[in-house]
């Protein structure tokens, strides 16, 4: 365990020192920009209005640092040959994608941590009522990113930075549309393009089922078992991505 | 009989590239040697030799297609091979925003030594390559020596049994190279095998016990620097001021080569003919102010040893 408790603790020191919280201060710059928003015109679904923006503007915030941070991971360690150094101690390079998956992990927690605390401190002050739907999609939205990390590790286990970030950004979309793709196979009017979109929605994570931010805004209730489900079918797919990780990764050359 | 600390046995690969992994290039055709403890071991070779690629398939950074490679007997496809091994690549680019001593420190855990130790294990390399107080200091800010020192001392931690160099001392000023050339021969006096990669030859002569030559993915000659200078043909030098403008032609006719240098004139003899051309000297009346033995130099092993090799070698993978 102290190898990739190690790893970790590296991965998270670079990323702090590398002006990652920048991103931290971009969100409670969007904060205090919708305070002034706010606090100049009459907005009639106040809470609403500032439950939505504060999930929406962290939600993309979040998504794409860990696009940022996962999609060029494995590969930029093999380009600048830092995995030399780290592959050259009784490490097994599974062990290795795990080591710096947890960290990026930690480095996503750290910052989303402090985000929430900035975001419940404006819910605060406006006086908006936190239902149980907001817990429920600061979960989702914690665990969508921890699956968008582990699909970043993948694809960065066998392309380069750039087309590892495509990859991932493509699936994202492709995730939030799959009740869409699920429709398309209902109800299509070719049997071709339904049964391209019931195997399309078979392979892609349905990421649109972790997303409670609508039911945030509105105020409605969330059903704590939708929330597991939804996290353990993630945590699912999270572990697929990360053993497909591991498995390209134990088998390439770095040359 | 002791382990070897490094074993290769007929190490074989080839890189396959492009899009379709249709485009070859053969690095390494039936490398064989190995390294005992206590031992430098240097290897040598032109540039897309396989050097590399017989270090990163030691490091398992690279997967073999055929033979073994060993580290103290245990395969290195398994991750304890790895276990007691220090090592400095090439142009090495580390986590830059770490200091040197959280580096360390890295290597310290990874390496999954005694936690009591750590504090006094990592002041110690630290001290050892003369970090001072820089250690503190994020490794982006090094200079290219300093960087190689932060290297080494992760190297050194845990007190290696097998440690593997890539051209340590390239971007070293002269006291880095001193340092590097100290710790090889401290390392040696106290049994740990040294393999040792470098383009530097006087580096290789003046440090490692045995060397092998690299060439094309093979290896051309491998030996202890005395056997593989001893092939080669000594010469000496003499220096004689003749009696008249010219030599006697029987002496002329032993000679390699001679230069005039003012009033002198510089010969040079081959080993076997020099007793007769020394006699020959002195019989013409001659007066010998010196002879001396030509020193072989690996270099000039080196060049010979790649007379009818390929001119355009082919491994070099950036």
């Amino acid at each position: 365990m102290r190898p990739l408790f190690a790893l970790m603790w590296a991965g998270f020191i670079e990323a702090r020192r590398n002006r990652i919280t920048v991103v931290v201060a971009a969100f409670a710059a969007c904060l205090i920009l919708l305070t002034t928003v706010v606090l100049n015109s009459t907005v009639f679904t106040l809470g609403r209005a500032v439950t939505d923006f504060g999930l929406g503007v962290m939600s993309f915030l979040m998504v794409g640092l860990t696009v940022f941070l996962s999609g060029g991971m494995l590969s930029s360690e093999i380009e600048k040959r830092t995995v030399f150094l780290i592959m050259s101690r009784p490490i097994s390079r599974p062990r290795f994608v795990l080591g710096r998956y947890l960290g990026t992990v930690l480095t996503l927690t750290t910052l989303m941590a402090v985000m929430v605390v900035l975001y419940l401190s404006q819910l605060f002050f406006f006086e908006v009522p936190v239902t149980s739907a907001i817990p429920a999609a600061l979960v989702g939205l914690w665990v969508e990113l921890a699956l968008i990390a582990a699909m970043g590790f993948f694809f960065s286990s066998f392309t380069s930075r750039i087309v590892s970030a495509i990859s991932v950004v493509g699936l994202y979309f492709l995730g939030h549309a799959a009740p869409d793709v699920h429709q398309l196979s209902l109800y299509a009017k070719s049997e071709v393009v339904q049964a391209a979109a019931r195997v399309l929605y078979r392979i892609i994570p349905n990421l649109d089922a972790l997303d409670f931010r609508s039911e945030a805004a509105w105020g409605a209730s969330v059903q704590a078992s939708d929330v597991l489900i939804a996290s353990a079918t993630a945590a699912g797919w999270t572990l697929v991505f990360l053993v497909g990780a591991a498995l390209a990764f134990s088998r390439r050359d770095f040359r | 009989m002791t382990t070897p600390a490094v074993e290769c046995i007929g190490l074989e690969k080839t890189y396959r590239l492009g899009f379709l992994a249709n485009r070859k290039v053969l690095a390494l055709r039936g490398v064989s040697f190995t390294v005992n403890p206590g031992e430098v071991f240097g290897l040598i070779g032109p540039n897309g030799a396989g050097k590399s690629t017989t270090i990163k398939i030691l490091l398992n950074l690279v997967l073999n297609d055929r033979g073994h490679a060993r580290m103290f007997g245990v395969d290195v496809s398994n991750p304890a091979s790895r276990r007691g091994l220090g090592f400095v690549p090439e142009s090495p680019v580390p986590y830059e925003y770490l200091s040197a001593r959280e580096y360390v420190s890295l290597q310290y855990e990874l390496a999954q030594l005694p936690p009591a130790d750590r504090h006094a294990e990592v002041e110690r390399v630290l001290a050892r390559v003369e970090l001072g107080d820089a250690a503190a200091l994020p490794i982006r800010r090094y200079s290219k020596g300093m960087v190689q020192r932060a290297m080494l001392a992760g190297a050194l931690i845990g007190r290696p049994r097998v440690v593997i160099l890539d051209e340590p001392t390239s971007g070293l000023d002269p006291l880095g190279r001193r340092l590097v050339s100290d710790i090889i021969l401290d390392l040696r006096r106290s049994g740990v095998a040294v393999l040792f990669c470098t383009h530097l030859l006087s580096d290789v002569e003046s440090l490692c016990d045995r060397v092998a030559l690299l060439v094309s993915g093979s290896i051309r000659k491998e030996g202890t620097m005395a056997s593989l200078l001893s092939g080669a043909q000594r010469s000496h030098e003499i220096m004689v001021e003749p009696a008249s403008a010219e030599l006697p032609a029987e002496v002329s006719g032993l000679c390699e080569s001679s230069e005039r240098v003012g009033q002198h004139v510089l010969l040079r003899v081959a080993d076997e003919r020099l007793q007769a051309a020394l006699a020959k000297l002195i019989g013409a009346g001659v007066k010998v102010l010196r002879v001396q033995p030509l020193r072989v130099s690996l270099e000039a092993t080196f060049l010979e040893a790649m007379k009818g090799a390929p001119t355009r070698v082919g491994g070099e993978l950036e």
